[in-house]
């Protein structure tokens, strides 16, 4: 890993078009600003990878008996008019 | 396009149906391209089936039914990132991990919702912070799943 010493304000390029500024530091905090494109996801590593492991766990194929139990999920109310159809075709 | 899948064997999908993720989902950044399949058996409930890997789907829901107060805000990088010019024509689902024995291992993953916009058939799975929504939420917490 690069390791660079940086003083407050002064930044770090990464590429054409990301810039890494060190905004404050107070004790054990630094305060990091970050420009980067759009295109580009910017996250706190924790949440990150909460994410991302969560989504390796979804993709493992499910029991079909689990996929079953969960048709019972309430389906949302919505003023869409085929839902609307759902709803009252249920009522009859 | 044909599609070939490992749970549907081979589907055959119009092209404007595909949604392009330009940045992949998180762990799954070479996964560019999904469509939304309805389960076969109906229900609340639908699949995300990769373009690309016939073994990769994800089971997505609507999370108004099960977290009606669920509240998704999309900051305006991301609504640049999918296109988005009508904030109101976009729509999110949630990734469901269904995993265990019983419906309560069923969980949604608020914290990482995917945003659609079917208008450019452009989507994104949002990163969300500053919120209380975790990645393991219940979907059948007491109250949904005994209605009164």
């Amino acid at each position: 890993m690069l390791v660079l010493t940086r003083q407050v304000n002064e930044i770090i390029m990464i590429g054409d078009n990301i810039e890494i500024t060190v905004v404050a530091v107070k004790g054990d905090k630094v305060k990091i600003g970050i420009k980067a494109p759009t295109s580009i996801g910017v996250y706190r590593k924790e949440v990150y990878d909460a994410i991302r492991e969560e989504n390796i766990r979804a993709a493992a194929a499910p029991k079909e008996s689990m996929l079953d139990a969960l048709l019972k999920l309430k389906v949302p109310i919505k003023k869409d008019d085929k839902k609307k159809k759902k709803d009252s075709d249920a009522k009859v | 396009m044909k599609i070939n899948t490992t749970r549907f064997q081979l589907i055959e999908v119009d092209d404007k149906d595909v949604y392009a993720f330009p940045e992949g989902l998180l762990g799954f950044d070479q996964e560019k391209q999904f469509v939304i399949l309805n389960n076969p058996k109906g229900g609340p409930f639908m699949w995300l089936q990769s373009c690309a890997t016939p073994s990769l789907a994800f089971i997505v829901a609507d999370p108004m039914g099960f977290r009606p107060d669920y509240n998704v805000q999309i900051k305006e990088d991301e609504v640049k990132a999918i296109g988005l010019a009508n904030p109101e024509s976009a729509f999110v689902m949630v990734i469901l991990t269904v995993l265990g024995d019983t419906i309560n291992d069923i969980t949604a993953n608020l914290m990482g919702p995917l945003v659609f916009n079917p208008d450019k058939m452009l989507a994104k799975q949002l990163v969300l912070t500053g919120t209380d929504y975790g990645t393991k939420h219940p979907v059948f917490s007491e109250t949904s799943q005994n209605p009164v």
